[in-house]
């Protein structure tokens, strides 16, 4: 078993960055409640939503992405190590908070333009079963084991849950659905926002994305701390054996 | 503006705000479970002789 570090407390970018993501969210909350414009095809300025619900979601595509590449590079044998391995659990746990936030605010916003909490929508039910599969990802982690088995089998449940990614991001392509298609479009280059609905909308995407980094940093290093924790109780627990063997 | 919208920026950044605020505890309190990490052994640098010598 190799010797697990300590990881050092948080360091002077990791408190920018943390600022940074707190001032963006701020301003995030004043330009889009108090700043930008009702959109005239949404009643009682619901479209406000639209300020959190996409970055949110978005982040959820970004914390799942880099829990797939951190389990590759752990399945990888060049690059196996542990660390990989820990950060797919603490980016996977991240998203998992994202992906229920973006499923709440979604309601919300379904509520208010549909009329209803919740339909069996493409888009909604694969974001629920991504929801219920990083869920059982996590749970799996905490199926004792030893360390190496831990971390292989959850590199390989992580990268199952993964496949659902893809789906519910072309869901709306795919499927006839109620959810409106992306407020970015990626593959057309396209944004159905202008102005300062748009400034609004990109903040948000740079503020939410700068949290997931401060988050994933915090998460890891107390992955990588419980891992030392465990290591030191080990190592006391088999020098006690030794010692009582030696009498 | 209707309530809805109010509870959705609530909820969510009320969320966050929770998740952040219980890592950082969970991280100091396993920081402190720890023993201290062994300190390096200090090398002389080329800086320390001046150092003293502008103490001295």
């Amino acid at each position: 078993m190799s010797r697990i570090e300590t990881p050092p407390a948080a360091g002077s970018a990791v408190r920018v960055v943390g600022i940074l993501a707190l001032g963006g969210i701020a301003a995030t909350v004043w330009l889009g409640l108090f700043v930008t414009p009702n959109a005239v095809d949404y009643a009682d300025g619901t479209v406000r939503l639209l300020y959190i619900h996409p970055p949110l979601a978005w982040v959820m595509y970004v914390a799942y992405g880099m829990a797939t590449l951190s389990s590759l590079l752990y399945l990888w044998p060049r690059t196996r190590h542990v660390r990989f391995d820990q950060l797919a659990g603490a980016s996977a746990e991240v998203g998992v908070v994202f992906t229920g936030l973006t499923l709440v605010t979604g309601s919300i916003w379904g509520r208010t333009t549909w009329g209803v909490w919740w339909t069996w929508d493409p888009l909604l039910t694969t974001t629920a079963l991504l929801f219920v599969l990083y869920l059982g990802y996590l749970a799996l982690r905490n199926v004792p084991g030893d360390e190496e088995t831990v971390a292989r089998r959850s590199a390989i449940a992580g990268l199952i849950a993964f496949l659902d990614v893809p789906i519910v991001f072309f869901s709306v392509s795919w499927w006839r659905s109620l959810h409106q298609p992306p407020t970015v479009d990626l593959a057309s280059r396209h944004l159905y926002v202008h102005g300062s609905m748009a400034w609004t909308l990109l903040l948000g995407f740079v503020s939410f994305t700068l949290a997931y980094a401060w988050l994933v940093v915090h998460r890891y290093r107390l992955a990588r701390l419980r891992a030392r924790e465990e290591q030191e109780g080990l190592e006391t627990a088999l020098a006690e054996r030794w010692a009582e063997a030696v009498k | 503006m209707s309530g809805y919208i109010e509870a959705g920026y609530v909820v969510a950044l009320g969320t966050l705000a929770t998740y952040a605020v219980s890592l950082v505890t969970r991280e100091r309190a396993a920081r402190h479970r720890l023993p201290p990490a062994p300190v390096a052994p200090q090398t002389t640098s080329s800086r320390a002789p001046d150092a003293n010598k502008e103490a001295s």
